[in-house]
């Protein structure tokens, strides 16, 4: 239960919500769905003295700025998977927005921006924004700056912005190529233990991250196969490329890091097959 | 005591809506949460961090000043308020030892999260934030958390009175194990281990107490299995005579033995409400439930069996982690672990050896299963173990071992009389429902494309509605029926209901029983003022003990409603039939059953003078089979009933990333004549769901400080709709000679079973590798350790 009193804001424009986290002092909260932080306050693994609530704010929605896409950082993952347009723009999200645990509930709380503020090792949006070559769109007082996803994430649950900004947008470069993403989980309920996301671009690269392996998502250096994907050299590569990426893996309750890393390379397969096959993702 | 299954009416063997459906999905379900009283105050119970260590001070003073808050209460103050808290099943009288059970720790803790404190305020809120404000010093002892360390000589001590950690130590079997051993065809040993689980109940624990200073009396409202004992522990650690104490059980959200009684809890709040002059209500969170464990063992097994497959000896070295000591009925558990070891086999020889030992863990709380659980698994290992050893069909192998149909009533090794079944008439079911030649097939033909799919079977022999002497665990039963001068029916009974529908089952019966329609009838449950003294739930005791005495109370009153009715018809009493609501004399000729009713309250000197005037009928039910005196092995027979099973789990395995998933799951049960089958499947697929959580996922893990770690369903993982498939039954019927209809317990069948199964599944899937399975739960690294174990050797 939270137990102290914190002053609430629930501006109704960007500029209120900078305004908000200009002054606010002490723990600061910003709010998305609420779906992580929630229970984090509930059952006192987080504080807030102030809590800044976006949800009035009009960050949510999807849209075309040029040739790239624009996520609304309040954008829901049950508004990804009603908006047909965005699906076809950006499929990686949409498989990325099906598979999210805790079905409706969750699904029409939690936020594509929130999850990626949070900077839960286990979750699935980092390690998508990095394999799409995101841009994170901060926005404080002092302006607005953009982050490339891989350098947004320092740590676990910490990234680059400050507590005076607040994650507005995420900008993705239109998407070329397919896309394929799988996650391991240990059971229904479970954290992602394992994720991967590839993107295979017209050139024949892949752009590959791997979620939860470490305690950010990284960006690992893999060649497309060329003798397919269960091919034992290409196979020992992608280990290779894991280990080179992972100097320290991520260990908790559910999975440790040793299990991580050995799990990894096949999680990495899979997704890259699904990205080479004809028309990229299939439901994970 | 047998009576024959004679169906009276329609209702008895129908799978009749539950009675408060409606009440349920339309949210109109009373909790304990729901209870309002005024004036009511809010508790929260300050636990201890540390596992083990002498509490130095305690200071208040800051929690005191909090806003909102009414009492804080320590351990030494409570001492002063409240004796110990007396035990469901006394360690005494087992031969087991025991220690003090108080409300809040007093000088000693001995398990991380133990209550030390408690604070009362007006809001919970309020009494969180004073919470965290009370301050304890604590002069940190060693600790230990594993029970074979615990067995060490030179282990640190959970209870200094005590010269070391057993709290039991016991043999159970017959028959020469060393000579048997000796000249086995072939002897295999193993180790195998059950990891530590929990309940979940979806509603957790909680009490509301109410101290009324005016007529001092207690009344306690609660999530509770238990309500008459809860009244006579309370009774005794407070000093208040039982008559002055009235609890009451609210509606409860599932209970799998963690709401039987013998919780430090429930006196607190008794005790918090008579200082606080108002009603007092705590209600636990998730994290304090998931604090009590329902399982944890080790067994080192040694089996000898003939070329042939025929097991000719087990020897099962048993050490079962209680946690720390409880008043509740979880320490005892294990017992029941060693008594029911060799299951449905027809083993000669048998000899369990048990020490349950105490560690620096919360305590168990009694759960589902009981101990026979973690028999079943090690068990049906033991099974697949020597299939897999002499290269044998496994559904063969258990053919071969099962007692004969023809054998029953049969005498186990360690004393349990099994009353009737047919266990391959199970296998047969569960085989042909699976269809186990064509999966073999298909098993084969996916192992050459390098998938690994796998068939595990498991049978279960689930002894229910135990009584043992000196306990409060107790084999009968008493219902009131009592009818009004209107005809409506009111059944009071002494047994509760965790949510499973018992109390659909007992109206079933005295419907028919009595020969009115259903809808007349309703069912009080839980009131210890308005039910006759009973037990309330557990052990699958519901239908047989409650069942048995709604039918004979209703007979009672079927009779003199019969009497008055041919009096008032001019018809032969022996002649006419009672149903739908009418006495009918045979010739067309009939009389509403109301009306006899009103004749005996009013006519009681007239047409009714040939009965006793009262309209209703308290009786108890006693089922046969239960035998306390000790055979010449000094062993009792405590079980009237025995359920019996077999599971069938089909899964695939991922071997490269230990992943499993469950395809299918059958199972075909026996639990007798069954009063209401849909209420039988909702209790066979919740206790499946369990023991396949136990077998894949669930695990409740500490920090080398003892402290729980998994605390929250995101780290101790229960399965959801997709993690399971929809688990096929096959019913079978073996009627039980000793209750009523015939009927036996269905409460705990499917726990032990589904997990046995789905671990023999999984080893089954791994053959090729030559993995061995040893514990549970097979969560993927496990598995993919297993495989790498395999590989390497």
């Amino acid at each position: 239960m939270i137990t102290n009193n914190f002053g609430y804001h629930a501006p109704p424009d960007l500029d209120g919500v900078v305004a908000a986290l200009a002054e606010a002092r002490g723990d600061v909260v910003v709010l998305g769905g609420g779906t992580m932080i929630i229970p984090d306050l509930t059952h006192g693994r987080a504080s807030a003295d102030v809590v800044v609530d976006l949800s009035r704010a009009g960050l949510s929605g999807i849209r075309e700025e040029g040739d790239e896409v624009v996520v609304g950082a309040t954008t829901t993952y049950t508004e990804v998977l009603s908006d047909d347009r965005a699906a076809a723009l950006v499929p990686l999200l949409r498989t990325l927005s099906s598979g999210i645990t805790g079905g409706p509930q969750i699904r029409n709380k939690g936020t594509i921006g929130g999850s990626a503020a949070y900077a839960n090792p286990c979750s699935d949006v980092p390690a998508c924004l990095v394999a799409l070559g995101a841009r994170m769109r901060l926005a404080s007082a002092q302006g607005v700056r953009e982050v490339p996803a891989e350098e947004f994430y320092t740590g676990a649950f910490a990234t680059v912005r400050r507590r005076d900004e607040v994650l507005a947008a995420i900008v993705l470069p239109r998407p070329d190529g397919t896309a394929g993403y799988t996650k391991l989980k240990l059971a229904e309920s479970s954290w992602p233990i394992v994720t991967a996301a590839v993107v295979s671009r017209p050139d024949g690269s892949l752009r590959v991250a791997i979620g939860a392996v470490a305690e950010t998502p990284r960006l690992i250096d893999v060649e497309p196969p060329s003798a397919g994907v269960d091919d034992p050299a290409w196979r020992d590569h992608v280990r290779r490329a894991v280990a080179a990426a992972v100097p320290e893996p991520w260990s908790d309750l559910l999975a440790d890091g040793a299990y991580r890393m050995r799990v990894a390379p096949a999680i990495v397969a899979r997704s890259v097959a699904r990205a080479l096959a004809a028309g990229g993702e299939e439901t994970p | 005591m047998s009576q024959a299954a004679t169906r009276r009416g329609p209702a008895i063997g129908s799978s009749v809506r539950k009675a408060d459906g409606d009440v349920l999905l339309t949210g109109r379900g009373r909790f304990v949460d729901d209870i309002t009283l005024p004036g009511m105050l809010h508790a929260v119970v300050v636990r201890s961090e540390v596992a083990h260590a002498r509490i130095r001070r305690i200071d208040v003073t800051e929690a005191e000043r909090s806003p909102g808050v009414v009492l804080v209460l320590t351990g030494e103050q409570a001492a002063e308020h409240a004796g110990p808290i007396p035990y469901f099943i006394d360690p005494a009288v087992r031969g087991a030892r025991s220690v003090d059970i108080r409300c809040l720790a007093h000088g000693t803790v001995v398990y991380a999260g133990q209550p030390v404190a408690a604070v009362v305020a007006r809001t919970r809120r309020e009494a969180e934030a004073a919470a965290r404000l009370v301050r304890v010093e604590y002069e940190r002892l060693p600790h230990v958390l594993d029970a074979e360390a615990a067995l060490a000589p030179d282990a640190p001590r959970v209870y200094d009175e005590w010269p070391d950690n057993v709290v039991l130590h016991r043999w159970y079997g017959t028959g020469d194990v060393d000579a048997a051993l000796a000249g086995a065809d072939l002897v295999v040993t193993e180790t195998i281990r059950t990891g530590r689980t929990s309940t979940a109940p979806m509603e957790p624990r909680g009490y509301l107490a109410s101290w009324d200073r005016m007529d001092d009396t207690l009344t306690v409202y609660g999530s509770l299995q238990n309500p008459h004992q809860l009244r006579w522990m309370v009774a005794r650690s407070l000093g208040i005579d039982e008559t002055r104490i009235r609890v009451v059980t609210a509606r409860v959200g599932g209970a799998f033995g963690l709401k039987m009684q013998g919780h430090p809890e429930e006196v607190l709040v008794c005790v918090l409400s008579r200082l606080a002059g108002a009603p007092v209500k705590w209600i636990e969170d998730r994290h304090e439930s998931l604090l009590l464990g329902a399982r944890e063992q080790v067994h080192h097994v040694e089996v000898g069996m003939t070329r042939d497959g025929r097991i000719t000896a087990l020897r099962d070295r048993v050490i079962a982690d209680a946690g720390t000591m409880t008043a509740q009925a979880g320490w005892a558990m294990p017992n029941m672990t060693a008594t029911t070891l060799s299951s449905g086999y027809l083993v000669p020889a048998v000899q369990v050896e048990l020490h349950v030992v105490v560690t620096n863990k919360p305590p168990l709380s009694a759960a589902r299963g009981f101990g026979k659980d973690s028999a079943h698994f090690v068990m049906e290992r033991v099974v697949d173990l020597v299939a897999r050893r002499l290269g044998l069909d496994p559904a063969e192998v258990r053919r071969a071992n099962f007692v004969p149909p023809d054998r029953f009533p049969y005498r186990t090794p360690a004393g349990l009389n099994i009353d009737s079944g047919d266990f391959p008439g199970l296998l047969d079911k569960a085989l042909k429902a699976l269809g186990y030649e064509r999966l073999r097939r298909r098993q084969a033909e996916l192992r050459e494309q390098g998938r690994y799919l796998g068939i595990g079977l498991a049978f279960e022999l689930t002894p229910e509605s135990a009584d043992s002497p000196g306990t409060f665990v107790s084999g009968f039963d008493v219902t009131t029926v009592r009818m009004s001068m209107t005809g409506g029916v009111t059944v009071l009974t002494g047994v509760t209901s965790p949510g499973g529908g018992n109390d659909t089952g007992i109206a079933q019966i005295v419907a028919d029983e009595l020969g009115v329609p259903l809808e007349w009838i309703t069912v009080v449950q839980g009131d210890t003022d308005r039910c006759p003294n009973g037990f309330g739930n557990f052990s699958g005791r519901g239908m047989v003990t409650g069942g048995g005495s709604a039918a004979l109370a209703a007979r009672d009153l079927r009779k003199k409603i019969a009497t008055v009715g041919a009096r008032l018809l001019g018809a032969d009493p022996d002649a006419v039939t009672v149903a739908d609501g009418e006495v009918r004399a045979g010739d067309g000729r009939a009389v509403p059953v109301p009306e006899v009713a009103a004749a005996i309250l009013t006519r009681a000197f007239a047409e009714a003078s040939g009965v006793e005037p009262t309209l209703e009928a308290t009786r108890a039910f006693k089922p046969g089979n239960i035998d306390h005196v000790p055979d010449e092995h000094g062993r009792i027979q405590p079980y009237p009933t025995y359920s019996s099973a077999l599971h069938a789990a089909v899964v695939e395995v991922d071997a490269e990333t230990g992943q499993t998933r469950l395809l299918d799951f059958v199972m075909a049960h026996d639990c007798g004549v069954m009063i209401n089958p849909a209420l039988v499947e909702g209790q066979a697929h919740g206790a499946i769901a369990m023991g396949v959580g136990a077998a894949l996922t669930e695990r409740l893990v500490f920090d080398a400080d003892g402290r729980l770690l998994s605390d929250r369903f995101k780290a101790y993982m229960l399965p959801r709709p997709a993690d399971l498939p929809v688990p096929r039954l096959e019913h079978q019927v073996t009627p039980s000679p000793y209750t009523m209809y015939g009927n036996k317990g269905a409460g705990e069948a499917g726990v032990g079973g589904a997990q046995a199964a789905v671990a023999n599944a999984i080893e089954d899937a791994l053959a090729p590798f030559g993995v061995t399975v040893r514990q549970v739960p097979l969560t993927p690294p496990v598995v993919l350790a297993l495989i790498d174990e395999a590989r390497s050797s």
